[in-house]
């Protein structure tokens, strides 16, 4: 059994369908890309799959159960699943300790000293624990982006999803926060992660997902996709890409 | 009477004002976070009863306010002490003013912050709590301060129901001894430095509570 197994998922926006019947499976371990073309559904299906949108239709089984049943303990599932976004949204009033803390001491009910061990142990992860006191103001992108994969590993989830981790930053921090992910990807840290970076994908795909217009267009390994792909829109996308 | 003189016995009356602006400021801080609480985590049933609310408070003028409250509840067989009275209506209205400055500083907290605290999982309430509230306060700063000298600045209107803060008292000094003029600029001189001690101890509570690069973009 898989650790995600997305089943027909179908998300609408009034008339307008997004996700048309994905279907996929991210075992424990592993780790997928998602890509395709702009407005293709790649965030909505991350937002679907943790319940930050709700689907129209289908099934996600989380570790065996059924999350889109109505009984589904929706917030006991988000603290299960890592979220990095693109723009890091790193709380801006607390400092870079307190953001990786708070969900620790708020939601696992940790004590503080318990929480603040964590919290530095994953901030050294990502090579932050020297900016524990800063705030997230006086961070640079790449810095940031750091604390907020710290501030989701910090929980503990069985999954991290990122979507975009790279695309607000510039080549240089791009690189630095794809080092760090790679690390994680090396340590089998389960990750499904929305991309347009291929530099990305390539370093921590065990497979990549193309999505297109809402439905699994093609799932294979990097090389297979990336390269003169008999399916011409795969081909066209990457081709323009690379 | 020399104008130290003057001043020395309105100072009684010094305290009767900031006590009053104290607790009326305290209840508007109070109800506006009442209000902007229920508004965020009330459906929009409580919202648009709140709309009503907020709207009929800002419309009545304090004066009426207060004498609705002092000298009509009383005929409902509810009496109400003087302080009490300023409470529920400065109190009141400035709160629903406040209001609506903490809802235009929560409309400036990031909506991506509020996502990532869904989305790590935290309750409506604790995102509220913990990410909403402590940003809203911070940028509600000017707008606070500004509510808080006008409380202030109709504090006055509690001699009407026999509170004996600065204007009474200054009231009584002038019929005794008819040097008007000396009283209330004796008057002005507290009210203003009154004025000054609020900016102070903001500024000093502001520095405590500072964050380095927070809205300033
Ligand atoms: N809340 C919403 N209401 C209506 N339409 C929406 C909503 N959210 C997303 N959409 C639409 O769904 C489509 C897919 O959006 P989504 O953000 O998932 O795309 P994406 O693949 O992540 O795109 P990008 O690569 O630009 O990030 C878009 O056409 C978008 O306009
Ligand atoms: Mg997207």
């Amino acid at each position: 059994m898989a650790l995600l197994e997305v089943r027909n998922l179908v998300k609408t926006f009034g008339t307008k369908t997004v996700l048309d019947g994905v279907t996929f499976d991210l075992e424990e371990g592993q780790t997928k890309v998602i890509m395709g073309p702009s407005g293709c559904g790649k965030s909505t299906l991350l937002r679907c799959l943790n319940r930050l949108e709700e689907p129209t239709s289908g099934s996600v089984r989380f570790d065996g159960k059924e999350m889109t049943a109505p009984t589904a303990d929706v917030r006991a599932l988000r603290q299960l699943i890592g979220f990095v976004f693109q723009n890091f949204a790193l709380y801006r009033h607390l400092t870079v300790l307190d953001n990786v803390t708070l969900a620790l001491r708020q939601l696992k009910k940790m004590p503080a000293a318990l929480a603040e061990e964590r919290a530095l142990h994953e901030l050294a992860r990502m090579d932050m624990a020297e900016k524990r006191d800063a705030y997230p103001a006086s961070l640079s992108g790449g810095q940031s982006q750091r604390v907020a994969i710290a501030r989701a590993l910090a929980m503990e989830p069985r999954v991290l999803f990122f979507d975009e981790p790279t695309s607000a930053l510039d080549p240089v921090m791009a690189r630095e926060v794809v080092t760090l992910i790679n690390r994680l990807y090396l340590e089998n840290v389960t990750i499904l992660c929305v991309t347009h970076d291929l530099y990305l994908a390539q370093y921590i795909s065990d497979s990549i997902i193309f999505l297109d217009q809402g439905k699994v267009r093609a799932e294979d390994k990097a090389e297979n996709l990336l390269s003169g792909h008999a399916d011409p829109v795969i081909a066209s996308f990457f081709g323009r890409k690379s | 009477m020399s104008f130290a003189q003057i001043l020395q016995s309105l100072v009684a009356g010094l305290g009767y004002t900031v006590l009053v602006t104290l607790l009326c400021a305290a209840t508007a801080l109070v109800v506006a976070l009442a209000i902007i609480a229920a508004r965020r985590l009330g459906g929009k049933a409580a919202g648009n009863a709140l709309d009503a609310l907020v709207y009929v408070l800002r419309g009545i003028p304090v004066l009426v306010l207060l004498f609705m409250v002092f000298f009509g509840l009383p005929a409902l067989g509810l009496d109400i002490p003087p302080l009490a009275a300023m409470m529920l209506s400065l109190g009141a209205v400035s709160g629903a003013y406040l209001s609506e400055i903490f809802r235009g500083s929560l409309q400036a907290v990031s909506q991506a912050e509020i996502l990532a605290a869904q989305a790590s999982g935290f309750t409506p309430f604790q995102s509220f709590r913990l990410i909403e509230l402590p940003q809203m306060i911070r940028l509600s700063v000017p707008g606070m301060v500004n509510e808080l000298t006008s409380v202030m600045k109709y504090s006055p209107f509690a001699y009407t129901v026999g509170i004996p803060e600065i204007t009474k008292q200054a009231m009584a000094l002038t019929s005794t001894t008819m040097q008007s003029l000396q009283i209330y600029t004796a008057v002005g001189l507290l009210y203003f430095g009154l004025y000054r001690a609020i900016l102070l101890a903001v500024a000093y509570v502001e520095r405590h509570f500072a964050i380095p690069g927070f809205a300033e973009e």
